[in-house]
């Protein structure tokens, strides 16, 4: 499946004005691609994203899910096409890990069926992809930053998206669950085609994982395409103001950014 | 406004009793030209002693006797208001047992004042004869408190050597129903005028003034009679046979089974003041019909 | 059309991944409700029982006595099964809305009487019985009515506060503003309690303590079309619940339609409050003992919760009230003081383990 935003704009209401968050949008996320959305803070990634999943509508514009509006498609199917992952997942309860991923199941249950035997084995095969398998009864709160990430993941795909959309998802994270996520994320894209748009900051992380970028300053479209062609020293530094070396990196097979100075 | 003040006057009742002292109770003083009293009980009283025309001001819920109605208020046991008080220059404030501060300020702007404090039929009589002696009315005062105890001794005679029946004092409760009732406990101004009027209290064994009971206990008391003391205002709203019928909910209680539920009506039944006699009499007259045939 | 379906060898795949397969909800919902709600049955059936005054089972059951001078059959009838039912309805409901609010704000503290919901629909109560006797109409006593609006009234008000879009309500936050609603609701009843007669506020104070010595089922008919309309709302809530308690916003990507589940939820939780209240005056505490007490027991998912909580708090209400009024008996406790000095350490204990 692909997304598309057409000329959306969208702003908050502030003190009485409208405030601008995004301009005149248009970006095109391929079918199964593993899009990057980078900029800096401010810039409007987050809004964006949360258009792109439909919580909020835009003011003109729309956003375009093959071929569809999203605005007219029910939440609950939407749901069922497209999954988000914020940042950081605080529940108000003690769930096991298992109950947080069979949460996943709710677009295809709705609010009254109970999930059955399939919906759980959906469940388990998210956690297995996830290799968070071994986690099921824990309590979601005592796992860590990483398992939880990845529960969160699993509770994502286990609604079985087309369309998995991903908010920092690896910023609170320390090296090492950063690479693992960064690699399942990749697996899945390749091994399940789930197409995938991650807002992030790390310029490397996106380097290593996205076949697509999309840059956003000030809530304008920078630059979008293939991520060999956009991901360059200039377009860095009109980015962050931050002049920036990038190399191909042998070792890693892809390009790696050094920022180098900040320049006014 | 006269429902208002007989069940404030109750709740007083239930708050205070009768009787009265203060610093020093002069009978070396001059007697009081002026007299504020926040107490209905003891304004009654004034008035009894035959000292109305030197009441300057009254409590906000007194209105007997209706001479009251022309008087000054200035306030009562919650709100009393000190300013005004004060500007009706008087030389004597009788006051609740509670107000502390307000006897405080009087006695810094060199006001006596007198305390009503808690207790029963005795005191009530007492209480009237201090009432006389502090206004220049004692003999009053004496020849009152008399005639009322004649009049009590003369209902003891009256029932006495009649079977007491177990009674059921009810002063308040949720109209329509027998919920949050309150009745006399085996304690307090109201248990010694049911003891007058030859009734057995049912909560004679409950050292409280005042018993809240469940319909549990109602059933298990089981009173001969019954006995509710009214607000008027609820009298005016709701029929007295509605309020009889909420008792049907428990038929077993001999009182509803022959039907001797009682509904009084009046201020005088509940004010621990100089129409007590009148009160027992009333209520013995529920008890006891044939006594006074 | 989906990324992965895979529904093959399922028994295979959940025991390959998990060791112990996890009990399906189906399973762990129906125990539940049997469990529980043989409990509430049970405790039902046991209270009428006990009381102050022993009484004889045989005169009650006895029918060559007529009822009219059985005086034990009366005491269970009259004074106690009314009693007992009332208790079971309140418990129910003040649990299952305690319940519903702590998932909706996301906040184990959140309860009915925590939030000023009971305070506003005690206002309404007071409000009824002061100046009810005027306003009453026929035999319909006005006071589910008053106590409706008034919950209504603060669920709103805490509504507003924890809905303000783009900001999620801290535990401080909430507990200030239930502590302010609560506060301000009280400061409304003393000051209709000053303008009211004297021996109404003694009637309001004894009311404002809690009591389901309710004498006769037909309160409990008044206020069952409040009860019916909040728990048909309660039951299309549990698997919105569970996602909301996650985040609002997940919820939302998942299908939830956040504002009208939030929207239902107020209205249910002050609906039943409501009825609770009208019924038995403002008992604090269920609302919290009970829910965290079964999720100890069955863990969180809101579709085991709730259901739980609602038998449980029957059951506990009911066993409070048998408390009440055998623990200094022939001398009745209001229940509501019960509850309190059970609820009131309890509540402490939470927070201390919560910070």
């Amino acid at each position: 499946m692909s997304l598309h935003s057409r000329s959306v704009s969208f702003g908050y209401a502030h003190e009485g004005r409208d405030s601008f968050a995004l301009h005149d949008v248009s970006i095109t996320v391929p079918h199964k691609s593993l899009t990057g959305l980078l900029g800096p803070n401010g810039c409007g990634k987050t809004t964006l994203l949360k258009l792109m999943s439909g919580i909020l509508t835009p003011q003109s514009g729309m956003v375009d899910l093959s071929g569809r509006d999203l605005a007219s498609i029910p939440r609950r199917e939407l749901a069922r096409h497209i999954a988000v992952v914020p940042q950081e997942t605080h529940p108000a309860f003690d769930y096991t890990a298992i109950e947080m991923v069979l949460m996943g199941r709710h677009p295809h249950l709705g609010p009254f069926r109970l999930e059955g035997p399939d919906d759980l084995a959906i469940a388990l095969e998210a956690m297995t992809a996830t290799s968070t398998d071994h986690l099921a009864h824990r309590a979601y709160m005592t796992l860590s930053g990483g398992e939880k990430q990845r529960v969160v993941i699993a509770g994502a795909l286990a609604q079985t998206p087309e369309v998995l959309l991903l908010d920092e998802p690896t910023a609170s994270l320390d090296l090492g669950y950063q690479l693992e996520v960064a690699s399942l994320l990749m697996r899945l894209n390749r091994e399940r085609g789930v197409t995938m748009v991650l807002a992030t900051h790390d310029l490397n992380l996106a380097a290593s994982l996205c076949d697509t970028l999309v840059m956003l300053r000030g809530g304008r479209v920078l630059a979008q395409g293939p991520t060999r062609e956009v991901l360059t020293g200039p377009m860095i530094q009109q980015l962050y103001d931050v002049e920036a070396d990038v190399r191909f990196h042998e070792d890693a097979g892809h390009l790696t950014v050094v920022p180098v100075r900040r320049v006014p | 406004m006269a429902a208002r003040t007989k069940k404030l006057t109750l709740a007083f009742l239930l708050v205070c009793g009768a009787s009265l002292y203060g610093s020093p109770i002069a009978h070396a003083q001059a007697p009081a030209k002026r007299v504020v009293s926040l107490v209905p009980a003891v304004t009654e009283m004034l008035f009894a002693v035959g000292a109305g025309s030197q009441v300057a001001g009254v409590g906000s819920y007194d209105n007997f006797p209706p001479e009251t109605k022309a008087l000054p208020r200035v306030g009562a046991l919650l709100d009393p208001d000190v300013e005004r008080i004060i500007s009706l220059r008087p030389d004597l404030v009788i006051t609740y047992g509670s107000q502390v501060d307000l006897e405080k300020q009087l006695s810094r702007a060199g006001i006596r004042t007198l305390s009503y404090r808690n207790g029963g039929v005795a005191n009530v009589l007492q209480t009237l004869r201090d009432v006389g002696r502090v206004t220049g009315h004692a003999a009053e005062g004496d020849r009152r408190a008399k005639e009322i105890e004649g009049r009590l001794d003369a209902i003891r005679a009256k029932v006495k050597g009649r079977r007491r029946p177990k009674t059921l004092l009810a002063f308040d409760r949720q109209p329509r129903t027998l919920q949050q009732m309150y009745v006399a406990g085996g304690r307090g101004f109201l248990n010694e005028m049911l003891d007058i009027a030859g009734g057995d209290n049912v909560f004679a064994d409950d050292r409280r003034e005042s018993v809240q009971p469940s319909h549990e206990i109602l059933l298990v008391r089981a009173p001969e009679v019954i006995v509710e003391l009214r607000a008027t205002g609820l009298a005016a709203a709701i029929g007295e046979r509605e309020e009889k019928a909420a008792w049907l909910a428990l038929p077993s209680i001999p009182a509803v089974r022959s039907g001797r539920i009682h509904m009084l009506n009046g201020d005088y039944l509940v004010v621990p003041g100089p129409r007590i006699a009148a009160a027992a009499e009333t209520l013995a007259r529920a008890l006891h019909p044939d006594a006074f045939k | 059309m989906s990324a992965f379906d895979s529904t093959e060898a399922a028994p295979e795949l959940v025991r390959a991944a998990v060791g112990v397969p996890p009990r399906p909800i189906r399973a762990r919902l129906v125990t539940t409700v049997v469990a529980y709600g043989t409990l509430a049955v049970v405790t039902c059936l046991l209270a009428p029982l006990v009381g102050s005054t022993p009484i004889s089972f045989s005169r009650v059951f006895d029918r060559s006595i007529p009822f009219i001078d059985n005086v034990d059959a009366q005491i269970f009838f009259v004074a106690r099964m009314p009693r007992v039912l009332a208790g079971a309805v309140v418990g129910a409901a003040l649990a299952s809305a305690g319940v519903v609010l702590q998932a909706l704000l996301r906040n184990p503290l959140a309860t009915p009487f925590t939030l000023g919901v009971s305070a506003g629909a005690a206002l309404g109560a007071i409000l009824a019985i002061s100046f009810g006797a005027a306003i009453s109409f026929g035999p319909f006593s006005p006071v589910p009515f008053a106590t409706l609006v008034g919950a209504i009234l603060a669920a709103s008000i805490v509504y507003g506060l924890a809905t303000k879009p783009g900001r999620a309500m801290s535990t401080s936050v909430l507990l200030l503003a239930g502590v302010t609603l609560n506060s301000f609701f009280s400061a409304l009843i003393l000051f209709v309690q000053y303008m009211s007669d004297f021996t109404e506020t003694f009637r309001t104070v004894r009311w404002l303590m809690g009591d389901l010595d309710i004498g006769s089922f037909s309160p409990v008919l008044g206020a069952l079309p409040l009860l019916l309309a909040a728990f048909a709302v309660f039951a299309m809530l549990p698997s919105s619940l569970n996602l909301l308690s996650v985040g609002a916003e997940q919820a939302a990507t998942r299908g939830v339609d956040v504002a009208r589940v939030q929207r239902l939820a107020f209205v249910s939780s002050a609906l039943a409050t409501a009825a609770a209240v009208s019924l038995a005056g403002p008992i604090g505490f269920v609302g919290i003992v009970v829910p965290h007490l079964v999720r100890l027991m069955v863990g969180v998912d809101h579709r085991i919760v709730l259901p739980a909580s609602a038998f449980f708090g029957a059951a506990f209400l009911v066993a409070c009230d048998v408390v009440a009024r055998t623990v200094l008996a022939p001398v009745e406790v209001p229940v509501g003081v019960v509850t309190a000095m059970l609820g009131g350490p309890f509540f402490l204990w939470l927070l201390v383990r919560k910070s």
